[in-house]
């Protein structure tokens, strides 16, 4: 069995009191006893870090050059940041072997270089014995030391979270040694948030900018923040970092990736160009430049931005990385799961690609594969919330009961299995053979759908945190969604939202999952509307605004809709409206082009030349043709009976009433359907269903009803046990009503139609046996 | 010795949990308190109402035993005995004090809203309201009958420890002072009490025991439905005696023929008890095959007690 770390809890990486006693104490030991450091040296750094710090970079070496050895180490710092590795290597160095007042500073700067470059030993010694060092006696250490040796346990903290503890005491140390050193308080920051403490990173940044009014790296630590929170603000403050310092290669990186994020690629390679016209070392640039040359399937312009990283680094695993989470946005799990193992096989202690391996074989349906991965990951670094969130969500799933009915693989909470899986099993095979009919395309089997009973399960599975919005996710093999039970009662259709899903495992399937997301969300929208009327989006009040403005957008920018929305509200309208376009499209183009559509995707081709291909328009004509249809299918008035909410109780109830008073069993049935895949908790609405199915005589069904009543916990277990041997008799399974009588009677030996029903079963048949 | 220990306790652990009361004589007082809101008086009624009606008519309760006091008694003129004040749920005590007779049953109903607080806790009724207290000392009548006192008021709790006492079964909607909110266990008590969906083991008589449970468990139907969180949490004083406390049924027949057969049913029921005990201990298939062997006979053994006139 495989050793379990022990995860009561997820490390978090806090300062004690934000500035410890003991700290300041040393710090006015340190004025007393400390070397006096050369001012002159002091001077001169600061002087060129500030012009560097505005961006001036030239004017920032020609300056450390004038000025000699004094400025040696803030020199191989800038050809650091001007990419020129090689000769910072040997600037630090030489001021290395001169024991000067920097020569910490120096010692650890060459050390982070070997380790840029892959040499990994050389790093790691250089780092330990500056620890050793800083362990034995800090005594005498400058606050420049202290941030060297905060630097030096973070090049040995990926395998030693006690590491990152002493790198934060350290950077905390050299503050309070030297408060107007913000580059101990921006390394703390950095590190805090590195390790998903937001709140005080942010606190750490905001002190600064307190002190230093538009710090560009302050703001870019803002950024990050902003970008950890997922507030949308990221890259406006990215920006404004990059006003102050137009060199900074980590804000251009920052922002660049997020536009990756946006699949807004061009953008993206256009930040990324701008961080490599700095620093042509940053290998995350040239992984976003590579990421965006493989989504385009340029393998030229991949394979260019891969030499470039293996020249910085021959195991340039970050780079991998990159490559998997570009991948994953994208939808292309599988291709996701190739690179992070690509990364671990140039870094096997890599956490993110450790990590990325672990998430994408999970969504790939391999729960033991995966959890070794997230494991091992969470083992090296115990401070990641993402990897201790799928931990605990693994170990609860382990409790679900895994259920392989037809061509699906259910795993749920039991009592949602009980509940649930009558209704969902003929519902997804049902939408199987349809859309497989559709689309001439059948997806590999089983189809596997995780169902949770909690909202923050299913988050956690989808994205690692709680807090997701969606009610469902495709990861095209594997499904999964929340219960009913995981929302308020009546705000969604389960069912519904079970056979959009299913049609994202054919939309992705058939594309190679290269369809763009609004095609898959239209299809998977349309296909609830012909499921079943009444599901699926509609025409909604929002709709009706954005037709009469004219603020819909055209096709050819829709999937800025979902991920660039203008507003929170747009993201739902564009489900809408894509499913408008793929109902154009089959309405204009043929039932065939949507599948035509998705192959097309799948071959490599981008949108524009699958327009062209199938549809044979351009982009602009098709902006236009479904502008054309819109109108002309919106036109007059929109009759308000069409405004729906397919999770609307309500109206159902009154149905019910009202197909009661009738005495209309079909109608009832209809209705009482239509309850069950909004809120199939309520016994009465199972009861009602059992006797109307009776009635209507439909004893299967009347079957799965009085099953549904005792999965419910009925309110009279005996009684609903043998209304369920009744119904099993009806529809012909003597022995499994035989057996529910006899486990009736067992609890309660006088009951008197139990009794009747027991030796009616034991009565002779008519065709001559008996029992 | 162990063994023969270990059967006697058997058989007296059936004695007790099978015997309904035999010949008790049921005494109903009913107090039903001010609503506040037309919602809450009308709910209130609808309960007393239901839980009258149950008293007549199956419970078979002679009028001069069942007493409802209400808010407003023209409500329902032909059923409330009086306006419930303290001064009248005072004679009532009094007065079925007084025809009561040893070994008969006294059901109390306290439906209304509460407040707890000891001795002190009351639920409200027109004018001073009684206390706690005050039902411990008119419960003192009553020493010799086993008495059922029902408080399905919110913040009830505090009334089990104020009332228990031997031979009495103290049902409260709440497990303390502080769960102050609406109830709605009165509600299903009642119902479980008024409908055979609370008959657990099917005998055709509902204990208090069957109608708490039923209670407490549609209780929480009604929240996690509502996706609510449980605000209330129903006590009971004495399971043992509550389960032995039952209603409903039909008197058994003086006829020798059916008392014989009833008799030989009752045999055949304890052989199923035996054999439950033996369960875990068999072969599935065995015991299944003796299970229903069993059932059958006592299926046939219940039509010939029908046949005979009895009523099994």
């Amino acid at each position: 069995m495989t050793a379990r770390p022990v995860r009561s809890r997820v490390g978090v990486l806090v300062r004690r009191d934000g500035r410890p006693a003991l700290a300041l104490v040393c710090a006015v030991f340190l004025v007393a006893c400390a070397p006096e450091p050369a001012v002159a040296q002091q001077d001169v750094r600061a002087a060129v870090e500030e012009i560097a710090d505005a961006g001036r970079l030239a004017d920032a070496e020609a300056m450390a050059r004038a000025s000699g050895a004094p400025a040696a180490v803030v020199l191989a710092e800038l050809l650091v940041k001007r990419g020129r590795l090689a000769a910072a290597d040997s600037v630090a160095r030489s001021r290395a072997a001169l024991d000067g007042p920097d020569g910490r500073s120096a010692r650890v700067l060459s050390a982070e270089l070997a380790m840029r470059r892959g040499d990994r030993a050389a790093a790691l010694q250089a780092a330990a014995a500056l620890t050793g060092e800083y362990q034995r006696s800090s005594t005498g250490w400058s606050a420049r030391d202290r941030v060297a040796a905060g630097r030096a346990y973070l090049l040995l903290a990926e395998r030693d979270a006690d590491a990152v503890r002493a790198a934060l005491r350290a950077f905390d140390a050299a503050s309070a040694s030297d408060p107007a050193l913000v580059d101990a308080e921006l390394r703390a920051a950095d590190l805090l948030l590195e390790k998903y403490n937001a709140p005080d990173a942010k606190r750490s940044y905001e002190a600064v900018l307190a002190r230093r009014e538009g710090h560009p790296r302050a703001l870019l630590g803002l950024a990050r923040v902003e970008e950890f929170a997922g507030s949308g603000e990221a890259l406006a403050v990215a920006r404004a970092a990059l006003n102050g310092n137009p060199a900074l290669t980590e804000a251009h990186v920052l922002v660049a990736r997020l536009y990756l994020e946006a699949e807004s690629d061009d953008s993206a390679q256009v930040a990324a160009r701008r961080a490599l016209a700095v620093d042509s070392s940053a290998v995350d640039a040239w992984a976003v430049v590579g990421a965006v040359a493989w989504l385009r399937g340029d393998s030229t312009g991949f394979a260019q931005a891969r030499a470039a990283a293996e020249r910085l680094n021959p195991r340039p695993a970050r780079f991998y990385v990159t490559l998997a989470d570009a991948a994953a946005r994208q939808r292309r799990y599988a291709d996701a799961g190739r690179f992070s193992a690509r990364a671990l096989e140039l870094d096997s202690l890599l956490v993110p690609a450790l990590g990325a391996l672990g998430t994408n074989q999970l969504r790939a349906g391999d729960i033991a594969g995966g959890r070794e991965y997230i494991e091992r990951a969470f083992e090296l670094d115990p401070f990641n919330l993402w990897h201790k969130n799928t931990l605990d969500l693994l170990d609860h799933l382990a409790t679900f009961r895994t259920s392989t009915l037809g061509r699906f693989e259910f795993v749920a909470p039991e009592r949602e299995s009980e509940v649930l899986l009558p209704y969902l099993s003929p519902l997804l095979e049902e939408a199987y053979d349809k859309l497989a009919a559709r689309y001439d395309y059948r997806p590999p089997t089983p189809v596997r759908m995780e169902i949770f009973e909690r909202h923050a399960d299913f988050s956690v599975r989808t994205v690692g945190l709680t807090g997701l919005g969606a009610l469902g996710v495709s990861f095209g093999r594997v499904l999964a969604m929340d219960a009913p039970s995981a929302r308020e009662r009546g705000s969604f259709n389960w069912g519904s939202t079970a056979w959009h899903e299913l049609a994202h495992t054919f939309t992705l399937g058939l594309s190679g999952n290269r369809v763009p997301r609004w095609f898959s969300e239209g299809v998977s929208v349309l296909e609830e509307r012909r499921a079943r009327a009444g599901w699926g989006a509609d025409v909604s009040p929002a709709f009706v605004a954005a037709l009469r403005e004219g603020t819909l957008r055209p096709v050819s920018t829709l999937n800025d809709g979902f991920v660039r929305p203008r507003n929170p509200g747009e993201v739902l309208l564009s489900y809408y409206q894509a499913s408008l376009v793929c109902e154009m499209i089959e309405a204009e183009f043929g039932v065939p082009a949507l599948g035509a559509m998705l192959r097309a995707w799948g071959e490599g081709l981008e949108t524009p030349a699958v327009f062209a291909r199938v549809l044979q328009v351009d982009e602009a004509a098709m902006d236009k043709r479904f502008s054309d249809w819109l109108a002309a299918r919106f036109r007059g008035r929109i009759d308000p009976d069409t405004l729906r909410n397919d999770a609307a109780l309500e109206p159902l109830l009154e149905r019910v009433s009202a197909a009661e008073q009738r005495k209309d069993d079909a109608a009832l049935v209809d209705a009482l359907e239509r309850i069950v895949w909004i809120w199939p908790y309520d016994q009465d609405v199972h009861i009602k269903l059992a006797e109307a199915y009776e009635r209507l005589g439909n004893p299967g069904r009347v079957v799965r009803e009085r099953r549904a009543v005792i999965a419910l916990g009925a309110s009279d277990p005996l009684e609903a046990r043998y209304q369920l041997a009744r119904a099993l008799l009806a529809a012909g399974d003597r022995a499994g009503a035989r057996r529910e009588v006899l486990g009736v009677l067992e609890r309660a030996p006088t009951f008197e139609r139990a009794q009747g029903l027991l030796l009616e079963l034991r009565a002779p048949q008519p065709d001559g046996g008996a029992r | 010795m162990k063994r023969a220990l270990v059967r006697f306790c058997g058989l007296a652990t059936i004695a007790l949990f099978a015997a309904p009361l035999a010949a008790q004589r049921t005494h109903v007082l009913i107090i039903t308190g001010l609503g506040g809101e037309p919602q809450y008086s009308a709910r209130f009624v609808e309960q007393g109402r239901a839980l009258h009606e149950l008293a007549r008519t199956q419970w078979r309760v002679a009028d001069s035993s069942l007493v409802w006091l209400a808010e407003d008694p023209t409500r329902d003129p032909s059923r409330i005995r009086a306006r419930s004040t303290r001064d009248a749920v005072n004679e009532a005590f009094l007065g079925l004090s007084r025809r009561v007779s040893p070994g008969d049953v006294l059901v109390v109903m306290l439906i209304g809203h509460g407040s707890g607080e000891g001795a002190a806790s009351k639920v409200n009724l027109p004018g001073a309201d009684p206390t706690a207290a005050d039902y411990a000392d008119w419960l003192t009548g009553f020493a010799r009958q086993t008495v059922v006192f029902v408080n399905s008021a919110s913040a009830s709790g505090d009334f089990v420890a104020q009332l228990r006492g031997d031979a009495r079964v103290i049902v409260t909607a709440t497990r303390g002072p502080f769960e102050r909110n609406e109830t709605v266990f009165g509600t299903y008590f009642v119902r479980g009490l008024t409908s055979a969906e609370a008959d657990a083991n099917k005998d055709g008589r509902v204990s208090v025991l069957e109608a708490f449970t039923y209670a407490t468990q549609e209780v929480a139907r009604v929240y996690a439905s509502e996706q609510r969180l449980l605000t209330e949490h129903a006590l009971v004083s004495d399971s043992t005696l509550a389960a032995r406390v039952a209603f409903g049924g039909v008197a058994a027949s003086d006829d020798p023929r059916v008392v014989a057969l009833v008799a030989e049913r009752q045999a055949l029921e304890q052989q199923l008890t035996v054999l439950r005990g033996r369960k875990e201990s068999m072969a599935p298939a065995a015991y299944e095959q003796e299970l229903e062997r069993l059932l059958v006979a006592i299926a046939e053994k219940s039509q010939e007690i029908r046949a005979a006139g009895g009523r099994p």
